[in-house]
Order: structure tokens, then sequence, then C-alpha cells
């Protein structure tokens, strides 16, 4: 377990690194999630910048969490490093967690600074604050299995580098994550429930007070995050080898 | 001793393409085995079913005495392998590249270092160490890939096309490293289209033509294959006429020399031309070259 981890970690910070030694880039892609946050302050009255913000923190992991597509698919492809890691003692399972866990490093910065905000605006407690970790970590895993069944099914590297960008614009910009889903019209709603993304944000928002949830919509949406990443990892299982067959 | 062994080896892929139909063949300890074959002949393919990254649809392989199908965890601490045109990240350097493939494969940080310094210097590489691999040339980046691949001291190493767009001094420093690994008993399969490369490099040698082993044995062999001889070149002096140019093939030594003897006399110039693996290499993948032309 123990070198399982080790060599997790020294994957994921290779993976990283290009990213962690450009300080401009990290700031970038930390901003992406944060640019419909400044708009809705700027021009939406009222708070909801903060349930904007809200969103930016449940986007920020989620679109991480896809780029793994392209970091299985650069390292298996271009790179060849999976092939090399194969031949060698490296399990697949430390090979899938490091390249996640590549993703969750170069978030941290953009989830340190949304968080701190959202602190700052609104002060929660440690269980709600966990619970609202835990839901962005659920769409965060869910997104990484998206990416890796992604990542190791293509071999059009447009297709790789286009499929996350379009599903980070769909997962993330279409369905009410930045804005309210009261903002809908009430014959939409049921279809912004279908999309995860739209969980995730309702619940983080319930945790941070911003919105009024029934028990049964808190006890669906979990259910739903959780199956969402269920369906996910088995959807990579069966796309992604690690022997190629 | 075999390290590697195939018998009856083949490969189809999901889409039908049949890339190995049926190879045999056996690698010794300690040798440098080149893998020769047109584009797609399968030597890849060969490759990464041996390094235990790719299934192999019928036949049999063992590697280390090991069956690369049933017992490939047992492999796979043993070798290393280089793909074909793998590539680096291009904003990271030289050091990072083998240090965090020290570190990823179990070394601790001191011991990491340590190595990485010592696989660098052996590669000609500590100079560049701080450097970009986007600041390193073709032969250099190279280098940094085989250097990852030698981090861990493999009894076998696989190197696929591992001189491919390199310039001659880029070449000659890939095969005085791995002349040097296998003088330290390390097994070296290499596959190439540079005949020259074979010539220089392997104890013995492989001919794959679609999927199937053409030849198997060492380089002067296959030249013996072609069944061609010593060719004797006799032309003048200064000459820009291809048609002053004889070729002869002496069938003894008495032949030999008197084509000297009288080229002496006539002022003329006299070049051997011993048979080259390229030629055998035609000759021996020739029917299919017209196979397909047909």
């Amino acid at each position: 377990m123990k070198k399982m981890l080790r060599e997790a970690f020294y994957i994921g910070v290779f993976d990283a690194l290009p990213v962690l030694r450009d300080p401009i880039l990290l700031a970038f892609l930390g901003l992406i999630s944060f640019i419909p946050v400044i708009f809705m302050f700027v021009l939406v009255p009222g708070g909801m910048a903060t349930q904007a913000l809200v969103g930016a923190v449940v986007l920020t992991l989620s679109f991480t969490g896809i780029l793994a597509s392209q970091s299985i698919y650069y390292n298996k492809y271009v790179m060849r490093y999976q092939d090399m890691l194969v031949a060698s003692r490296v399990t697949p399972v430390s090979y899938a967690v490091g390249l996640s866990l590549g993703t969750l490093i170069i978030s941290i910065p953009a989830l340190v600074l949304s968080f701190g905000l959202l602190l700052a605006l609104k002060m929660i407690g440690p269980v709600e604050f966990l619970l609202v970790l835990l839901s962005s970590l659920l769409m965060w895993m869910a997104m990484v299995f998206v990416g890796f069944a992604i990542g190791s099914s293509t071999k059009n590297v447009r297709r790789a580098n286009s499929v996350p960008q379009i599903l980070s614009f769909m997962l993330g910009f279409i369905p009410p994550v930045y804005y309210p889903l009261s903002a809908l019209p009430a014959s939409v709603q049921p279809f912004a429930m279908l999309i995860p993304t739209t969980h995730a944000a309702q619940l983080a928002k319930y945790y941070f007070g911003l919105v009024s949830m029934s028990q049964t919509e808190i006890v669906i949406g979990w259910v739903y995050l959780i199956g969402f990443a269920a369906a996910m990892a088995f959807l990579t299982l069966k796309k992604a080898h690690w022997v190629d067959p | 001793m075999d390290v590697v062994t195939t018998s009856g080896l083949g490969k189809t892929y999901a889409g039908g393409t049949e890339a190995l139909l049926d190879v045999s063949l056996s690698v010794e300890k300690g040798q440098i085995f080149c893998v020769l074959g047109r584009n797609g002949a399968g030597k890849t393919t060969l490759l990464r079913i041996l390094g235990t990254q790719l299934r192999a649809s019928s036949g049999t392989a063992t590697v280390l005495g090991h069956d690369v199908l049933k017992e490939p965890r047992a492999i796979r601490g043993r070798i290393a392998v280089v793909p074909q045109e793998a590539r680096l990240q291009m904003v990271l350097s030289a050091t990072d590249h083998i240090n965090y493939t020290c570190l990823i494969r179990g070394m601790s940080r001191p011991d990491a270092r340590k190595r990485t310094r010592e696989v660098m210097e052996e590669l000609g590489l500590w100079e560049h160490k701080d450097k970009l691999a986007v600041d390193l040339s073709g032969g250099l980046r190279q280098r940094v890939i085989i250097g990852m691949a030698l981090v861990m001291d493999p009894e076998l190493l696989f190197l696929d096309e591992p001189t491919i767009g390199l310039d001659p001094l880029g070449r000659r420093a890939v095969w005085n490293m791995v002349r040097k690994l296998a003088q330290k008993g390390a097994t070296v399969i290499l596959t190439t289209h540079y005949m020259d490369e074979a010539e220089a490099l392997a104890g013995s040698l492989a001919i794959i033509d679609k999927g199937r082993c053409a030849f198997m044995g060492t380089a002067d062999e296959a030249k013996a294959a072609t069944h061609e001889g010593l060719q004797v070149i006799v032309e003048p002096i200064v000459s820009h006429d291809a048609a002053d140019r004889k070729v002869l093939k002496p069938q003894s030594n008495e032949d030999i020399l008197e084509i000297v003897q009288r080229s002496i006399k006539e002022g003329l110039k006299v070049t051997f031309k011993p048979p080259t693996l390229e030629e055998a290499f035609i000759h021996i993948v020739g029917g299919s070259i017209e196979e397909d032309a047909a």
C-alpha cells in the first residue's frame, strides 16, 4: 500500500510538474472557473456572486478532473510513458491514482482561493465544509473516470483535446452551477437535474446556506452523485486498458 | 541460456489486422539482437508482446524464463522499454525526467539523485542536466529517454527504433551506450531500419516479413544466404562514365589474384565489395516486395 501510494504520488507530481513549474499557466487554469464569478459580481446584484463562487469550487475540481483525459492520452499515445511504466513494477492502480492526483494538485491553488473567498463571505461549520468538499470530490472523481474513458479510448488527438473542453462547457456553463436552479423555467428544471454538476452545486449551495432543500432532495443529490461516479468508474474499467488487448 | 524464446507467436488486432502470423525465435543472454523488417512487418508488435504491453493472440513467448501472458509481473521488474518515438515533456529538464523515473520506480530521494547523476554521466548528459527538453538536440533527447529506461539496470532492454531521426554522431552515441550495456551482461533487443546499425551492433538478428520470421542468424549468415559472394569492381582511376565500370564475381582466390594483377598492368582501380546486409535483406524479403508490386 505504501509503495503504491508513493508511486502514485510521484506519478502525479511528474504529470503536474509542467504546470507547477509555470505559475502563470497554473494561475490561468485556476482562474478559468472564476470568470463567470467575476461577471456575476459585476452584472448581477444581490448574493448571486456567492452562488457563483460555490459553482466555481465545484467546477474547479470537475475541470481539472476531466483534464485526466489529456494526461492519459498524451502519456499513452504521444509521450508513450504508459508503455514504459507497464514494463516496470508500477501497478495500473498506482498509475491511475497518480494521474488523478496530478489533476488534483494543479487545482489546489484555485481551490484554496475559492474556499478562502467563500469562507470570508459566509462562514460555515466544519461538518458543512467537509460535506461541500466531499460533494466536489465526488464530482471530481466522476470526471476523472470520464477523462480516463475518453483518454484511453480515443486515438484521435483532436478529439482528445476537444471532447473534454466541450464536456466541461456542457457540464459547467449550461446547467445551474453558477446561477441558481430557480432562475430556470420550472419546465426545464427536471432536465437540469439530470446533469450531475447541478446536484453537486445544489448540495454545495445548500451547505453554504444559499438555497433550501428537503431531506429527500439532499438524499437524491448524494445518491445521484455516487451513482454517477460509480457508473463512470464502470465505464473506465470497460474502456481503459493497462495491457493492450 | 536463452532469455527470450517465442514459438508460433501471432497477433491479430481487434479490427482484423494480422500483425504477426508465426514468429519463432530465441535470444541468448548478453546478446545484442536486432529485429529488422519493412514498415508494418510486425517488429513493434513483437517487441510490445515481449515487453508485456500487448497480448499475443496465438503461440507462446517466454521472457527471462517466464510466460509473458501468465507471469508478466515476474518479468516487468527486470526489463525496460524504450518505445518507438517516445517523447519528453518539453518544459521539463533532462534531470527531471530521469530523477522522477527513479522516484516512481521506488528509490529514496538521495538514491534517486545519486542514480540520476550516474546515469546522466554515463550517457554524457550531465553537462545538459538543467536544460529543458525543448533545448536539447534530437540525439540528446533520445539519450534522456534511454536514460529513463536504464535507471533500474534492466537485465533485458527493448529499444524500438532508438536511432530514428538521429544524425550520425547521435546514432553512434546510442550504439556505444548499447554496447556498454551488453558488456555489463544485459541483453538488448532492438528494432531498426538501418542495416549499418544492425551490422555494427547485432550479435544475432531476425528479419520479420509479413508477420513471419523470414530469417534468423548472424549478419554474416544473412549475407551468405544471398549467394552473391564477393564482388570486384574494376574501373579506370579517373572516369565519369559508369559504362567503364566492370563488376566481376570471382569464384576463387586465384580468380581474385588474376583480376588484381591484370588491373595493375592496365592501370585500373580495383575495389572489393563484399555483400552487404542491405543486399541480404532485400534478397530475403525480395519475394514479398515483388508480390506487393504485382
